[in-house]
């Protein structure tokens, strides 16, 4: 496939996106058979408790070196948020992709617009949790 | 309620909402936030996080065909996410100085007033053709798709300034409230630049997944995707929004204006309901 040709371009794209929810599908459907087998008739609430008082308000796996570690040991929760993450990987792709289509189509203005969503799109992802003025 | 009932009551509501959500060019959290809230009594909190859940795969879901189908105008989607990404920002920046239940009332009662213009072009299946013109014109704001029959539609974007305005409200309700706001984004589309429905709704689905990810990283740091939640609404989605796909291509615009209508309706409704507090 020749990067510089914008119809080969929006092919990877469509091709990346649907290998994105195929995986991503699939990952999730893995960690719903591991919990179901052993969990199927466990009463739902026990899994569904808010507390608004703690910082992690459920009983599963939020930090990335915990879902690594829980996906190692097949534990069902860390697997369908592991499924979620490459989820949540797809729309960046997507954006991400556009950028090197707008470039192949030789649209400057699109390229420059495009780098402008990505980077608002990824200091809104990466950074913006960490800022306390955001965790109200 | 057992794990199996749980997950399969949410299953099958989300493949509906994934079926809509990709019609129409909505997130899917119209349907998912009150299954949550209202039917299996789940907190807000969690079902919001589920609704971003959902919108991102609605959006991915419905993405890889209409990428091929090339009805989505990617041009005038990249540039007013430019505007819905900032207004996100803002929005969940001074969310915690804001009542909620103000804004519910306020957005609710623009979707209502909204329903006017909607319904007077209810039977319009494309728009009269515009001049390309401005910042349009600069911005090469203009598309062409095929239809099933084989017939090429051509358009021109009208009033960009006043489409980037609605997508900065657009953009400032999904950051204060959580929501993917498709439909503020389907109007703008449909009312201001006067494109054909089904480039409206295809293009909306294309920001709502990028606006949705951008807020992602915080409700996801704050522990409000519960994997019980995400697990049923993912698959089932993701079910529905690759059927949604295929009724969106063979579809008339003036039936999706229809359908977008009523989701309109019963959104504006939903949001006001939850202003007065029931």
């Amino acid at each position: 496939m020749n990067l510089k040709d914008p119809s080969s371009m929006n092919k990877i794209l469509g091709i990346v996106l649907r290998a994105g929810v195929v995986l991503s599908g699939v990952i999730i459907a893995i960690g719903t058979i591991l919990f179901i087998v052993n969990h199927s008739l466990d009463d739902a609430s026990s899994y569904l408790a808010y507390n608004p008082g703690l910082i992690l308000h459920g009983n599963f796996p939020i930090s990335l070196a915990s879902i690594a570690t829980g996906v190692g040991s097949l534990e069902p929760f860390s697997v369908i948020e592991l499924g979620f993450l490459v989820l949540l990987a797809t729309p960046v792709a997507r954006v991400a992709l556009s950028l090197f289509l707008f470039a192949a189509e030789k649209d400057r203005m699109y390229v420059y617009l495009t780098a402008a969503v990505l980077v608002i799109l990824l200091f809104s992802m990466l950074a913006t949790p960490l800022i306390p003025l955001f965790n109200g | 309620m057992i794990v199996i009932e749980f997950f399969l009551i949410l299953f099958i509501a989300s493949i509906a909402a994934g079926a809509l959500g990709s019609i129409v060019g909505i997130g899917g959290g119209l349907i998912v936030i009150p299954i949550l809230t209202l039917f299996l009594g789940v907190d807000i909190h969690y079902a919001i996080g589920a609704s971003i859940v959902s919108i991102i795969a609605t959006s991915s879901g419905a993405a890889a065909t209409y990428v091929k189908d090339r009805i989505t105008n990617l041009r005038i989607g990249m540039f007013l996410e430019t505007a819905t990404t900032t207004g996100a920002i803002i929005g969940a920046a001074i969310a915690a100085y804001l009542s909620a239940t103000v804004l519910e009332a306020i957005f609710g009662t623009i979707l209502i007033i909204s329903l006017v213009p909607l319904v007077r072009k209810i039977g319009e299946e494309y728009p009269p053709q515009q001049q390309l013109k401005g910042l349009a014109k600069k911005l090469n704001l203009r598309g062409d798709y095929v239809e099933r029959d084989g017939s090429k539609i051509e358009y021109n974007a009208a009033n960009p300034g006043k489409g980037l305005a609605g997508m900065l409200v657009a953009g400032l309700i999904s950051g204060l409230l959580g929501i993917g706001s498709g439909t503020f984004k389907v109007l703008s589309m449909d009312l201001a630049m006067k494109l054909p429905m089904k480039v409206s709704t295809t293009t909306s689905n294309f920001m709502i997944g990028v606006t949705a990810a951008a807020s992602a990283g915080i409700y996801f740091a704050r522990g409000d995707v519960n994997p019980l939640i995400t697990a049923p609404v993912a698959l089932g989605i993701l079910i529905g929004a690759s059927l949604g796909t295929r009724v969106l291509a063979k579809a008339k615009n003036t039936v999706v204006r229809k359908l977008f209508a009523l989701v309109l309706a019963a959104s504006a409704i939903e949001m006001i309901i939850r202003a007065l507090g029931f």
